[in-house]
């Protein structure tokens, strides 16, 4: 006790004035360092009942039904559901709906629910759903790309295996390989990849005496939520509620029904009972959502003065069972898949095909983290067929504003790929690259690395991208923003407190901010696609703008001047500057009616003005025209005897528009980079027949704080002219660089670089051949 | 339910173990809880080792090290007589886990788990060390080779515990030397590893030489062949590449999900080119 009472006194920090540009400290770090954040998983609801779905245990099988009497014999089970209960479509889905909330007759994958069970407590849960027994009768099974695409393969939906084909195609590459002096080509192989999150996927769902059926849960969009709800189990989407806690995590693997329809069911059949559902890590991972897995075939060709002329791609996604967002996320690989560079001639295809895997799904980077491995590969193979250094083929390529993109979309916004470029030239680490290898100690070799990225922003054309923000002036004279997108960790509630306070000139303790909530906040789409600090920040920007005004107009009533011109907003008042009298915003408050002190604007992306007559296939989301853009550079070590690879330096240079706030803009991209090192290095589910074979994290490897290094982060601050503050959002471009960076730098290293990710020792090993001289070197 | 009987002396744990003969023995619980969540083991009565002080600690005399089974990683890693005596077992202990398994997990946990991948047993066999095993009636000795049985299978018998491990101090100017192949830096199963210990003359010829291999069959391996082939010839690389053709003979690895077979036994002969002395090219 002593020891202890001899400490400072820990508190939480002292509110700063939030202004944009600094590095104030997140709004929810100090709830989340000392525990005291609710998340949806901390809800415990009194009376609480457990729900867990049973599931089906084969990749492909023919359901004949399901035996559930002896789990429904078990005291303490309240009631074992299947299909047959289900009102409604019993179909989930963002775009196409052809996921069952439980199956009724064909299990397409090896995590699909076959029952619903509730039991009082989660021991008898186990119990029972080990006795509900699904009668099942294996079907040959689709277990990757070719043997889907095969005319004779096992057909998983109605339509076919090919859940979606599309072509997006400029300039003439039919005649376009003529001239071209140097031609490169490659097939890559991608894994698929997990999310992560520390928070498993969960929720709590009750009926309450209203008839509204209330949710919280872990999700990235609760608006969209009502509408999968209640589409699948034929409910009023307006009957129903969702609140939204802080995410512990999710990257993408909560945008989606992941626990929604099933607790919704649950809950509509316990007479008003709470219901609360949690994976496990292991269901977590079986029953998830994952990165597709991915086959690139490229083709890129250059003429003599290194100009990028003509490419011709091949994009193979793996969506798994269900469709998922599985054509939304070709889609963005298909339009990155010239990488950020002009390339006049493009034939680029793609296919997202069902398999009996896992579900492919969003995850940050969304197809366009797979597809830039491949065009950076063909780069750093033009580069050396051509004789050029790897950086100056990239700057002499390098998109810029005014160009056409390789999906031919003319950029009318914000393009720093340049800048970022030149930035990393002029780095210490760039400049002495020459270095690393030359110093390699026995038996290991140094390779150093660059990759150029970039990742759209929002919904693309034919989704409108839209926010709603809410603030209002609370009782107390303190300001209430009521966020309606998620914040799963990136911190962008942090960045709405800092443009309310920027505009309301409040410090951090003024400004109180509500998790979404259905009921509370106004419709503003989900958290994901870099989009979320963007739209809502923007309808956020004119809020508080309205707001403002608003409240001066109203001072000047209460301080009889004449017009507002000479008021200001300051900490807790409102000052009168001609003659210093000050109006405390508590005192302001309770002169005007609730509804007068709410403030409520919307915002609207904006969407490419161009129809570019190519990407016919894509009903939503083709083109984009707002894109965060990067440039990546990786110090990389080889151990000769082992193949073991360690990433030792590592530089993001990132242009996201103007930087709301350094140290949040620097963390994002550094949690971005330290993932990415892990999709490089050693994250990839191993499945066998469907299988997940290792599905938790003793053998799903993530990287350690040991396997990531320091990670420089440098912004290039372009101004977005349509962003709040100028800003532009980076939650995915940062995931795109590491694999092609560190296979760069392996290349660089060994003479060579698996095409297959990840670059784990196995692979490296066999590329390890003659010794380089650097193994000659004295210890 | 679970019960779980926590002696706090030895007459306490003989009595206990008396009345609970089918009782599963754990201390820090590291692999324990992990199978038990597992559903692989799920023992009703459980007697918990890690309040006992007599097994416990580390003690010096002329011969070497007495490390109590009761030690846990991080103690062991922050003993001065260990890393000054014993470096090649301060170099695993590293590389065990992360910082929560080194402060909770035991020496004896990691012996008695008998798995060919825990950390301590390859320096541990290079060093040629004895277990102690107590029970009611007395104590008997054994070398660490010859009380691990298989995978997860040792020579303890019923009413039997590990208290400790006796190491003899390695002959002055041995080299020492271990390394683990892990998938990450950090909380790996190793893939393949290996330790060393050798001897050399002032002319820098191998006088003594040990090797042991870990994750590359049923239990750690020792090759003979590859420590009498060393016996009189320098550390070059050409010599330890004739020797790593051998292990690669004797080692006998599996395919499992983290590695195949194939790379385990490259890199089982590989690992003996760190120990050349100068860094000339390997040689293949």
């Amino acid at each position: 006790m002593t020891e202890r009472s001899a400490r400072p006194e820990l508190g939480p920090p002292q509110s700063p004035m939030l202004e944009i540009g600094a590095s104030v400290p997140r709004a929810d770090a100090w709830a989340k360092v000392i525990g005291a954040e609710h998340y949806a998983i901390d809800h415990y609801p009194l009376g609480l009942l457990w729900a867990g779905a049973r599931r089906a245990g084969l990749a492909h099988a023919r359901l004949r039904g399901v035996a559930i009497e002896a789990a429904r014999a078990l005291p303490g089970v309240v009631a074992v559901l299947t299909a047959a209960d289900v009102p409604g479509t019993n179909r989930q889905g963002i775009v196409h709906k052809d996921q069952p909330v439980l199956v009724e007759d064909h299990v397409r994958h090896w995590g699909d629910p076959v029952a619903l069970v509730l039991a009082e407590d989660r021991e008898t849960l186990r119990r029972a759903l080990a006795l509900v027994e699904p009668d099942l009768e294996p079907l040959p099974g689709v277990f990757d790309i070719a043997a889907a695409l095969r005319p004779d393969a096992p057909t998983l939906h109605p339509g076919g295996n090919v859940l979606l084909e599309a072509e997006i195609s400029t300039g003439d590459t039919a005649s376009a390989w003529d001239v071209c002096a140097a031609i490169v080509e490659g097939t890559f192989d991608l894994p698929f990849q997990d999310h992560g999150f520390l928070e498993t996927q969960n929720g709590v769902a009750q009926v309450e005496p209203d008839g509204i059926l209330t949710l919280t849960v872990s999700t990235q969009a609760p608006f969209r939520d009502r509408f999968e709800i209640a589409h699948a189990l034929g409910l009023d989407p307006l009957r129903i509620r969702v609140i939204s806690p802080y995410l512990g995590g999710a990257f993408g693997g909560k945008d989606g029904a992941t626990v929604q329809c099933l607790l919704a069911l649950a809950a509509l059949h316990v007479g008003g009972r709470p219901v609360k559902m949690v994976w496990e890590r292991e269901e977590c991972m079986i029953a998830g959502y994952k990165r597709h897995a991915a086959r690139l075939c490229y083709r890129l060709g250059a003429l003599t003065n290194g100009t990028l002329h003509a490419l011709d791609c091949q994009l193979y996604f793996d969506t798994g069972a269900y469709a998922h967002l599985g054509g939304e996320v070709m889609e963005l690989g298909l339009e990155h898949a010239g990488g950020p560079y002009r390339i006049a001639h493009t034939r680029m295809r793609g296919w997202a095909v069902y398999t009996n895997n896992p579900i492919g799904g969003a995850m940050r980077g969304f197809g366009v983290c797979q597809a830039s491995f491949g065009f950076e590969r063909m780069l750093d193979r033009l580069a050396a067929a051509l004789g050029r250094d790897r950086l100056d083929l990239r700057r002499q390529n390098a998109l810029r504003r005014g160009d056409r993109n390789a999906a031919g979309v003319t950029l009318v916004h914000s393009t720093g790929l340049a800048a970022c470029l030149e930035t990393l030239s002029r780095h210490p680490l760039w400049l002495e690259r020459d270095r690393w290898p030359d110093q390699a100690p026995p038996l290991k070799r140094r390779g150093v690395g660059v990759a150029a990225v970039f990742n759209a922003m929002g919904y693309g054309r034919g989704l409108p991208d839209a926010a709603i923000a809410k603030i209002a002036l609370t009782p107390d004279g303190r300001f209430r923003v009521d966020s309606a997108v998620s914040d799963m960790g990136q911190g962008n509630a942090s960045a709405f407190a800092q443009i309310a306070g920027q505009i309301l000139c409040q410090r951090a303790d003024a400004i109180e901010l509500v998790q979404p909530d259905t009921a509370r906040a106004l419709p503003s789409g989900s958290s994901s696609a870099g989009r979320t600090t963007y739209s809502y920040g923007n309808a956020l920007v004119r809020a508080c703008e309205a707001l403002r005004a608003k409240l001066l107009h109203r001072a000047s009533l209460l301080l009889m001047v004449d017009e507002p011109s000479g008021l200001a907003l300051l900490p807790g008042r409102v000052r009168h500057l001609p003659t210093g009298r000050d109006l405390p915003l508590a005192r302001l408050a309770a002169m005007l009616p609730e509804t007068d002190r709410v403030s409520i604007e919307q915002f609207v992306m904006p969407v490419s003005q161009e129809v570019p007559d190519t990407g016919k296939a894509f009903v939503i989301g083709f083109p984009h025209v707002l894109f965060a853009y990067a440039a990546h550079l990786a110090y990389v070590e080889i151990d000769t005897l082992t193949g073991k690879l360690e990433v030792c330096r590592y530089l993001a240079v990132t242009d996201g528009g103007r930087v709301l706030n350094p140290r949040n803009f620097d963390q994002q991209i550094q949690g971005a980079v330290a993932q990415g090192i892990g999709y490089a290095l050693c994250e990839e589910l191993r499945l066998q027949e469907g299988r997940i074979l290792n599905p938790d994290f003793a053998r799903y490897l993530l990287p350690t704080s040991l396997d990531v290094p320091d990670i420089a982060s440098l912004a290039v601050a372009t101004v977005e002219d349509t962003g709040p503050f100028g800003m532009k959002g980076i939650g995915e471009v940062g995931i795109n660089g590491p694999l092609p960076a560190i296979a760069s730098a392996v290349e660089a290293a060994l003479g060579r670089c698996p095409s297959q990710s990840p670059l784990e020792p196995r692979r490296l090993v066999a590329e390890v051949a003659a010794p380089s001289a650097s193994d000659d070197a004295p210890r | 339910m679970t019960q779980v009987l926590i002696p706090t002396s030895l007459p306490e744990l003989w009595s206990a173990l008396r009345e609970q003969p089918s009782a599963h023995l754990y201390a820090g619980g590291t692999d324990l809880l992990v199978k038990r969540r597992a559903g692989l083991l799920d023992p009703a009565i459980l007697i918990h080792l890690g309040r006992i002080d007599a097994l416990r600690g580390v003690t010096a005399d002329d011969d070497g090290l007495r490390l109590g089974a009761g030690c846990t990683h991080r103690e062991l890693l922050e003993d001065a007589q260990v890393r000054a005596v014993l470096p090649v077992l301060t170099q695993a202990l590293q590389t065990l886990g992360s910082p929560p398994i080194r402060a909770m997990g035991t020496l004896g946990g990691n012996l008695c788990t008998a798995s060919p991948a825990g950390d301590t047993l390859p320096p541990l066999y290079v060093l040629d060390a004895e277990v102690e095993l107590w029970s009611a009636g007395g104590e008997r000795r054994l070398l660490l080779r010859d009380f691990i049985l298989g995978p997860g299978r040792t020579a303890l018998q019923s009413g039997e515990i590990l208290a400790a491990v006796r190491v003899r101090r390695a002959p002055h100017g041995s080299v020492q030397h271990f390394e683990k192949v892990g998938l990450r830096n950090a909380l790996a199963c190793s893939l393949v590893s290996l330790a060393a210990l050798v001897q050399t003359n002032p002319a820098g010829r191998v006088k003594h030489a040990a090797f042991a291999w870990g994750s590359v069959g049923p239990t750690v391996i020792r090759v003979p062949e590859v420590e009498r082939h060393l016996i009189g010839q320098p550390l070059s690389l050409s010599v330890l590449s004739e020797a790593a053709v051998l292990a690669r003979r004797a080692v006998a690895p599996i395919d499992d999900l983290r590695a195949d077979a194939d790379y385990r036994r490259q890199v089982a002969g590989n690992l003996l080119l760190r120990l050349a002395e100068t860094g000339s090219a390997p040689e293949r």
